[in-house]
């Protein structure tokens, strides 16, 4: 690994400057805060881990685009997202249905690089619990929304989770994450069978504990 | 806790007979038939599964008896398709039949330890992650299952189906119950931390290990560089 690299820098300063402009003018400035806690404690935290556990480039623009995505809904407060869902054929905003499912596409490939180099999860392993962890992180999630909701107000809870009147509603969002997930590690074993070429003895000698 | 594979043991076959019995005696004069068959499919997969596994994948005692308690709590349930389960919860000063709850707490509690076993034998999980994935299996579960739950009461019947998913007029019910699932698997996950850390001697040892970076190289564009190179 070279010692210096430009891209993490250039990264930082581009998620920098998009969580100023999604602050800039936003329509709900506390849910702003709120929705922003995510970025001010994640992207610290790379940059303290950064050079100890370097992510690869990949990983790093992935969560780039994962963050951004996540600022445009804290702009708008999830709700307000304008984009025409009624001319699509939709009765509801589904912009926060795509933000769960880009968790699950875009973040379970950084989750499978921190599992691989640091719990060793070699093989099948390297596949299956970025998947598994993507569905817990959004079952946290919901929890955490149930628990704010709950402590706030009973009753704006329920609006305030965005359930928008769906009893299935975190059902879905947590469907749609692990489908995201499922894609990548799709792509990503696919990747490895095609082009690596201790794809098949690693994947052999990550069950054969079992034998 | 440590067994050898492929040795003959006593305890686990007698667990075995035991749920057996068990299971006939709730299973002859159940309050549904239709939907007791229905909680036991999962049941007959689990326990062929274990029974199969008995020698690649063996269990500890502790691991064997906390499943079988698990799966007697699960056909209690399963005899009274769950919201009938005979508990005054009135009484207790709850509105609603909690029996369902308490299963899905206990699927955590009892099942986590088990759980860790197998990754420690299959995948060779070591240190902090060999507590931290028992809960997170335990949670991705419970997803999966609710995921399940929805799919199946859509396909069934959009209108009974939420009077079946036993969500009781409850918003929150899925979330309540990933809940209790990963709160007993926190609670079983501690225990276990808390034992090792008294008792296994390379417990410190371990767990440092476990958190060190072995690989200092990025993946993704780095991995693609060195497989071609590999290639050549």
């Amino acid at each position: 690994m070279t010692p210096s690299r430009r891209y993490p820098k250039v990264a930082l300063g581009l998620i920098f400057v998009a969580w100023i402009v999604s602050g800039i003018g936003a329509i709900q400035p506390f849910d702003w805060f709120l929705e922003s806690i995510l970025v001010m404690l994640f992207v610290p935290l790379l940059v303290l881990t950064y050079r100890r556990f370097p992510l690869s480039d990949l990983s790093y623009t992935l969560i780039l685009i994962f963050l951004c995505l996540h600022l445009v809904g804290a702009h708008w407060a999830y709700g307000a997202v304008p984009i025409p869902w009624e001319q699509w054929g939709f009765e509801r905003n589904h912009y926060d249905r795509v933000v769960h499912f880009s968790f699950g596409l875009l973040m379970s490939y950084p989750i499978r690089e921190a599992f691989y180099r640091i719990a060793r999860a070699r093989g099948f392993w390297g596949f299956f619990l970025p998947l598994d962890v993507t569905l817990s992180f959004s079952a946290v999630y919901e929890i955490i929304e149930w628990l704010v909701a709950a402590i706030v107000s009973p009753e704006a809870g329920a609006a305030f989770v965005g359930a928008q009147g769906d009893l299935f509603d975190p059902i879905k969002d947590m469907a749609l994450a692990g489908t995201g997930a499922i894609l990548t590690m799709g792509i990503a074993a696919w990747m490895n069978w095609r082009h690596n070429p201790r794809f098949r003895a690693e994947l052999e000698e990550s069950v054969a504990g079992a034998r | 806790m440590r067994v050898a594979a492929g040795e003959r043991r006593a305890y686990p076959l007698t667990l075995l007979v035991a749920f057996l019995v068990v299971a006939v005696a709730l299973g002859v004069r159940p309050v549904s038939r239709i939907d007791w068959v229905l909680e036991n499919i999962l049941v007959v997969l689990f326990v062929g599964f274990l029974v199969l596994s008995r020698r690649r994948l063996p269990l500890s005692d502790l691991s064997y008896s906390l499943i079988f308690v698990y799966l007697v709590l699960h056909e209690i349930g399963a005899h009274y398709t769950y919201s009938l389960v005979p508990i005054d919860w009135q009484t207790l000063g709850f509105a609603r039949n909690h029996y369902d709850r308490v299963v899905h707490f206990s699927f955590g509690l009892l099942l986590a330890l088990p759980f860790r076993e197998w990754f420690r034998t299959v995948a060779r999980t070591r240190g902090f992650w060999s507590y931290y994935l028992p809960l997170d299996v335990v949670l991705a579960s419970s997803v999966a299952y609710e995921i399940i739950e929805w799919i199946v009461a859509q396909l069934v019947d959009p209108a009974a189906g939420i009077a079946w998913l036993g969500a009781q007029g409850d918003d929150f019910d899925a979330v309540k119950d990933m809940a209790s699932g990963g709160l007993g698997a926190l609670l079983a996950m501690t225990a276990a931390l808390l034992v090792h850390w008294r008792r296994e001697p390379g417990f410190g040892a371990e767990l440092h290990e476990s958190l060190r970076v072995p690989l200092t190289d990025p993946m993704g564009e780095v991995d693609r560089r060195k497989w071609k190179e590999g290639a050549r």
